[in-house]
């Protein structure tokens, strides 16, 4: 949301919540940078009454007020008892939170606008199970979720789609209102995983009037320059080169071969692509890689600022996205907000 | 399809509503009995509702109908109370409203406000009964509520028995809260609004009024209202009439009394025929003493006044112990020829449009026996056990004149219409007549061996002026309902008529049976009366006292500070060394408790040689080693015996035994020092 761009009330809104975000940030400076884990000890706990802890409160005045007025000691005794409850259950609402060790886990990469989901492992160790604890990025809440005493839980966020690039987390919460609701206690975490979003790949071949030969990538050799090889397969072979048509026929597995040792090597160029902005081209060459690793082919990567030399595999084509993803990118924090 | 998907979103939402559709009915339970019968069958139907609906997954209704169905439950509730407010109106409107708000039940907010209620509810109960039996059962139903209110917050189902285990857990925690703020809490004298002890005591009690008419249902408050111990001699059941108000004025609807007539001295009775007792009054924040008929002597601090009402001189507001003495047989008045003019006119006066009807049956009568009082009274009498009367506490309401509708029509009261009516069938007689209130049964206590009277027992009766005989008690209520008179012990009197309680003091020739049921009500009571002293009679004045007793000022607030303040001081204490015990017993596994104690020992020696925090065993038993060469064995054997223990994976069996073991272990390690070994008495 850029500034310029918002009007009176939405800026007053904005500017409130620049406040409310700069006081959290102060309190919470002891634990700006958690990394990758977080225990959560009694200086990074805060309790607060909810709307329902105000509404008990309300009706326990009535019922001391009745008490008092009537001089009943039975009714004294019930509102005292209540009181007591509401007391502990600071206690009991701290202690479903005390103690957690939240540690992070690697963040599933996606394409540009797919919904993200953030894995974040909770253990326990003080032997005390915990019950409905809510994780929360702004407005994005998980469902309620226990953690079994001594044990472990992978707690998801589902985060909305995101442009093409590298995002740093921004501040999660964690809370709980167990066991009474009347009580709201929340730790903030500065947990920050890496979180890797591949351009949302565009088939460059349909891309309209720009059909050219080369268009859809620039081949060192074209597939039917040489002649393709039938060879036995060999362990390691990837399976998008596997003869499926001579499998049927004779029952045995052989693989198609390239001619020559440099022929089968693909180089996906930056500039061969039918694009003019930056994000259309990566999401083309996104689609090449893609295309290309299910295709078996041994590809290599060009761009501006660096290239990856041919290989194949799941690996490579990894390191290939990753470098799309991060192409003129610097880690900026994610906007879990939904647009502008 | 849609509605396939929408439901387990509702449903997941409404995890607990199962449990608050259990605890809201408990909570409410105890009402059933207070309340018009048609809120019951609302609750009812509305909670069967929901639960169906729950059941089967349909949606709450929607808001229209719930609306429509809110204002026609507000209207009933008018109709039937002629208000929303008070106990009785109010308590109705609540029960209304939870079983409303359940039968509403869209999210969680609704079941936390429905639970909120319920909490209110059992509070409620209290206006009705404080028996130490609610006591326990509130308990119950605060735990259901609580454990309701947890399942509502969980997120997932939690197993019952840890539900269960965890409410419970929460209300024993809050118990020292409780009692705290029981005895600590600055208590204030009196109501803050209204007159609730008013509203209280028009249930039972006695009030300065009698108003037949009004009230439509008497409640049975059990709560003890006087308890007497007799010095000797302990009157016949019969002839206890505890008299404590005394009504002359009669306004066509309601009898009042007087406190502003002027004091007399009590006849002087000879001391043979006297009944000397001890009684101990409960709080009724009004003036006078029930006096067993008829006073003779008084407690200092009373007096008694013309119309034999005895009056203390300042409000009975915490309980209080007064000695007093009766003649059973000389009533006031009695030898005096006439009746004080003034006096006369006074007790025999009617308003003028007052009871016509009963005024033409009266003037029958005098007709029929002439100038004989005593038969007109019989008549009066006869009346009320020929006729359909009936002896009811949910008497029907009066409407006109109370004494016509109520002789002519609904034949239905408890003692006060009968008193009234009485009254005024005699002053239509130009008999002088008034009406008094007071206790009359009991139970007697052979555990204690006292009188019981509870607020129950109350009852009201008649006085007639007979030249010559004075002030005559009539009880027409035991016209029509002997067995009123004479339920004060159940099943009992009947065996054995008059004579009872000669041999009640002693619990002698008494069936084994009867003896059990005495036993029993004994404990009962002896248990209800720990719970009236110690519980339910504590106020503003024994809160003085105990402060007093602690050598603080509970009307100055620095003194209810410092009670507060180590009140939860020591709460605070206990918690944090609870909670500093339990963690070191937590993380120290058993051999690393064996491993500290040979630290210890091995350290009494040389210091230096304890086994630092940081130190890895096998580290450290080579250090020691090397200083006391002597227990190099044994330091290598209890270290290998100790990682076993602490890593090896080993079954309970083996673990246990691997223990064993160590603990042999530290044993084999000398106490003193080789060289030059010292006696050790602490550990002789």
């Amino acid at each position: 949301m850029r500034p310029d761009s918002v009007t009176g009330p939405a800026r007053s809104r904005g500017r409130m919540a620049r406040l409310r975000d700069d006081a959290i940030r102060w309190i919470t400076r002891r634990h700006a940078h958690d990394g990758d884990q977080a225990h959560l000890g009694r200086d990074r706990i805060y309790i607060l009454p909810t709307r329902a802890g105000y509404t008990l409160f309300g009706i326990i005045l009535v019922m001391l007020l009745g008490s008092i007025n009537y001089s009943n000691n039975m009714a004294f005794l019930l509102t005292f008892l209540l009181v007591g409850i509401g007391h502990n259950a600071m206690w009991y609402t701290h202690r479903n939170l005390l103690g957690l060790q939240v540690s992070t886990l690697p963040v599933p990469a996606v394409f540009a606008g797919q919904p993200l989901t953030l894995p974040l492992r909770l253990s326990e160790t003080a032997g005390r199970a915990r019950e409905a604890l809510v994780l929360r990025i702004g407005t994005h809440t998980s469902a309620p979720f226990p953690v079994p005493a001594q044990g472990t839980h992978t707690a998801q966020l589902e985060l909305p789609g995101l442009a093409r690039g590298v995002y740093r987390l921004p501040r999660q919460r964690l809370d709980t209102r167990y066991p009474l609701g009347i009580l709201e206690v929340w730790s903030w975490l500065t947990l920050a995983p890496e979180i890797v979003v591949y351009p949302a790949p565009i088939d460059p071949g349909h891309t309209a009037g720009d059909d050219g030969e080369e268009a859809a990538g620039a081949h060192d050799r074209r597939e039917g320059d040489a002649p393709d090889q039938i060879r036995p397969y060999r362990t390691g072979d990837p399976p998008g080169r596997i003869v499926w048509k001579a499998f049927a026929r004779s029952g045995k597995l052989h693989v198609r071969e390239f001619a020559s040792g440099q022929g089968d090597r693909l180089w996906l160029e930056w500039g061969a692509m039918p694009a003019s902005d930056t994000e259309t081209r990566l999401s083309m060459l996104c689609h090449q890689v893609l295309a290309a690793h299910a295709e078996g082919r041994v590809f290599g990567l060009r761009l501006p600022d660096q290239a990856l030399e041919p290989a194949q595999g799941v690996v490579h084509r990894d390191h290939c996205l990753h470098a799309l993803a991060r192409f003129r990118s610097t880690p900026v924090e994610m906007n879990p907000e939904p647009g502008p | 399809m849609r509605d396939k998907t929408a439901r387990p979103a509702d449903h997941t939402d409404l995890r607990g509503l199962e449990l608050a559709l259990v605890a809201l009915p408990v909570a409410a339970l105890p009402h059933v009995w207070h309340q018009p019968p048609w809120i019951t069958a609302l609750v009812v139907l509305a909670i069967a509702a929901r639960a169906w609906l729950l059941g089967t997954g349909r949606p709450a209704p929607s808001l229209g109908v719930m609306s429509v169905l809110a204002v026609i439950a507000g209207g009933l509730t008018f109709a039937q109370f002629g208000t929303v407010f008070g106990q009785e109106a109010g308590t109705a409107l609540l029960l209304v409203m939870i079983a409303f708000k359940l039968l509403e039940t869209r999210n969680r907010r609704d079941i936390v406000i429905a639970l909120f209620l319920g909490y209110f509810v059992v509070v409620t109960t209290y206006f009705f009964d404080q028996s130490i039996l609610i006591a326990a059962y509130s308990l119950l139903a605060t735990w259901l509520l609580t454990a309701a209110l947890i399942q509502v917050h969980a997120g997932r189902v939690i197993p019952r028995p840890r539900l269960a285990r965890q409410a419970g857990a929460m209300l024993l925690h809050a118990l020292p809260f409780m009692l705290i703020l029981f005895f600590v809490f600055p208590r204030v004298e009196g109501p803050l609004w209204g007159d609730p002890q008013r509203e209280q005591t028009a249930r039972t009690g006695l009030s300065g009024e009698l108003n037949p008419g009004d009230i439509a249902n008497l409640l049975q408050d059990e709560t003890t209202a006087l308890r007497v111990e007799f010095d000797r001699q302990v009157p016949p059941l019969r002839a206890q009439y505890w008299r404590a108000l005394v009504m002359t004025d009669f306004d066509g609807r309601r009898w009042s009394a007087d406190e502003n007539r002027s004091v007399i001295q009590p006849t002087a009775a000879d001391t043979d025929n006297v009944i000397r007792y001890t009684a101990t009054l409960e709080p009724t924040r009004a003036r006078y003493l029930p006096m067993l008929d008829y006073p003779s002597a008084l407690p200092e601090d009373a007096e008694l006044r013309a119309n034999y009402q005895v009056l203390r001189d300042r409000p009975v507001t915490s309980r209080i112990q007064y000695s007093a003495e009766a003649a059973l047989t000389t009533p006031p008045g009695a030898g005096e020829p006439t009746l004080d003019p003034q006096e006369r006119t006074r007790a025999l006066h009617l308003p003028t449009s007052a009871a016509p009807r009963s005024r033409a049956e009266v003037a029958l009568w005098r007709a029929t026996h002439g100038d004989d009082d005593r038969a007109i009274i019989q008549a009066a009498l006869q009346r009320f056990s020929a006729e359909p009367y009936r002896y009811t506490l949910q008497p029907p309401r009066l409407e006109d004149d109370t004494t016509d509708t109520f002789l002519f029509e609904t034949q239905a009261g408890y003692c006060e219409h009968y008193a009234s009516a009485f009254a005024v069938l005699m002053r239509a007689a130009d008999i002088p007549t008034r009406v008094v209130t007071g206790y009359q049964g009991g139970a007697w206590q052979a555990r204690g061996e006292y009188l019981r009277l509870r607020n129950a027992d109350a009852h009201a009766w008649n006085e007639v002026w007979l030249d010559g005989e004075g002030w005559i008690r009539v009880d027409p209520t035991a016209a029509i309902a002997p067995e009123r008179i004479e339920q004060g012990l159940p099943g009992l009197a009947s065996d054995t008529g008059e004579e009872i309680p000669g041999f009640l003091r002693r619990g002698e020739g008494l069936s084994w049976l009867q003896r059990a049921r005495f036993g029993m009500d004994d404990w009962g009571d002896f248990v209800r009366f720990r719970w009236e002293s110690w519980v339910l009679a504590f106020d503003p004045e024994r809160q003085r006292e105990l402060f007093a007793r602690l050598g603080l000022d509970s009307q100055d607030w620095r003194s209810v500070l410092i009670a507060l303040g180590a009140g939860f001081g020591s709460l605070a204490l206990i918690a944090l060394t609870w909670v500093g015990l339990r963690r070191p017993r937590q993380r120290h596994a058993p051999a690393d408790r064996v491993l500290q104690q040979l630290s210890r020992r091995i350290a009494r020696h040389d210091r230096r040689l304890a086994r630092q925090a940081h130190e890895p065993v096998d580290a450290w038993s080579r250090r020691v080693a090397r200083a006391r060469p002597d227990l190099r064995e044994s330091l290598k054997a209890f270290a290998e015996a100790y990682n076993r223990q602490r890593f090896a994976p080993l079954t309970p069996e083996q673990r246990r035994e691997d223990l064993r073991h160590l603990r042999g272990l530290l044993y084999a390690v000398p106490r003193g020092k080789p060289p030059a070994p010292r006696p050790d008495p602490a550990h002789a």
